[in-house]
């Protein structure tokens, strides 16, 4: 019927206005909505004023909880296609709509935008640099995601990724509070769903900052191991494989 | 060291004193009528309850018939009776707590699902109200008018 583009937002209020501008200006035909997972500040204020459903948890719950009530109000609401965008306005749209003609031509089923495979190599001067902690965890990630379902992933943690009715099926029933982007990526793969990664550009985030210090980045990549090896003994669902 | 060779040498097994045995069938007749005062006032639900009465009706048992726990003692290769009796409720309490942990995962999830609920009822309602862009635009429109 359609395609809904979703923002899971977490106290967001200086950059959601401007993320949802950029969907507009770039999916004309996609419906907006902005999942406020439970925001002190004005998020669901200022996305109601720019004109979009909110659909506003009650108590933050995390993001793995607030992308599948995404997925969730795209399944029920019969959308064709879905995809999701950080709001601290990290990933633009234009690329989103890169991902979305990936799923729309039914090239695959779940499509990641990675920013460590760069479109253009020219264009390096305005890549995204990471943090020291942040390339370890990175590559070990990728080590063990690799591993565990075989297939090449560069951006284990994108938050910008598009999908169609058969991920939104699995993700609204299955998908992990805790770890959301990398256990879904393994989720998906073991229900023998088509994943496929993109180049994208990221920017720099427009507000907040990253939540990482050394010791909870330490604290991070092994939790993200142990759910990756317990991932691989999960049961494989039917619902998922017609 | 000439206390373990003496112990060694006498085959019975230390058993427990009458003593504590009189206090736990008390403590276990108490702990029952504690959890019977509970589900009666609602403060406890019954299906949460039955663990505990299997629980109380071990320690009354253990208290009133103490050759069993001595059997068990010795299935357990264990000379100590208090030995075996502190091992058994240790797995016991670690099991209770491993139930609790899943009950909790349960009610977790079922609680992040009665949000996502709530949440996209709101978002339907939002749109029910006029929808998102368009509703924006004709409000704007009839505050101009007034």
């Amino acid at each position: 019927m359609g395609t809904l583009v979703f923002i899971p937002a977490w106290n967001e209020e200086a950059s959601v206005e401007a993320v949802i501008a950029d969907v507009r200006e770039h999916l004309p035909g996609a419906d907006i909505l902005v999942v406020d997972d439970g925001s002190t500040d004005a998020t669901t204020a200022r996305a109601r004023e720019a004109g979009v459903l909110v659909a506003t948890l009650p108590f933050n719950q995390g993001l793995g909880a607030a992308l599948q009530t995404g997925y969730l109000y795209a399944l029920r609401e019969g959308y064709d296609c879905c995809a999701h965008l950080d709001a601290d306005g990290q990933h633009p749209a234009a690329e989103v709509a890169r991902l979305l003609a990936e799923v729309e031509s039914d090239r695959a089923d779940l499509v990641i935008g990675s920013r460590y495979r760069d479109p253009d190599a020219v264009a390096e001067s305005d890549d995204y640099r990471p943090t020291f902690s942040r390339r370890i965890g990175t590559s070990v990630f990728r080590f063990f995601l690799t591993l565990a379902t075989r297939q090449r992933f560069t951006d284990t943690t994108s938050g910008m990724r598009a999908a169609n009715r058969r991920v939104m099926r699995l993700f609204s029933e299955h998908y992990s509070p805790d770890f959301a982007e990398i256990e879904s990526l393994q989720l998906a793969v073991r229900q023998g769903l088509r994943v496929e990664e993109v180049p994208v550009r990221m920017l720099e985030r427009a507000g907040g900052s990253s939540f990482l210090t050394p010791l909870r980045s330490a604290f991070f990549i092994f939790k993200g191991v142990v759910v990756l090896l317990v991932g691989q003994f999960r049961p494989r669902h039917a619902e998922a494989e017609r | 060291m000439s206390w373990a060779l003496a112990a060694a040498s006498d085959s019975t097994q230390v058993q427990l004193t009458s003593q504590t045995r009189i206090l736990a069938a008390i403590i276990a007749i108490a702990f029952m009528l504690l959890i019977l005062e509970l589900i009666r006032r609602d403060r406890l639900q019954e299906r949460y309850s039955v663990i505990w009465f299997v629980a109380g009706l071990g320690m009354l048992a253990g208290a009133a018939f103490p050759g069993l726990l001595e059997l068990v003692a010795d299935l357990m290769g264990v000379r100590d009776t208090n030995v075996a009796l502190f091992s058994i409720v240790l797995l016991l309490l670690l099991g209770l707590a491993l139930n609790f942990s899943v009950i909790m995962s349960r009610q977790a999830a079922q609680i992040t699902r009665l949000a996502q609920e709530r949440a996209i009822e709101k978002a339907r309602e939002q749109g029910q109200n006029g929808d998102g862009a368009s509703a924006q635009q004709s409000r704007e429109s009839e505050e101009k008018r007034l």
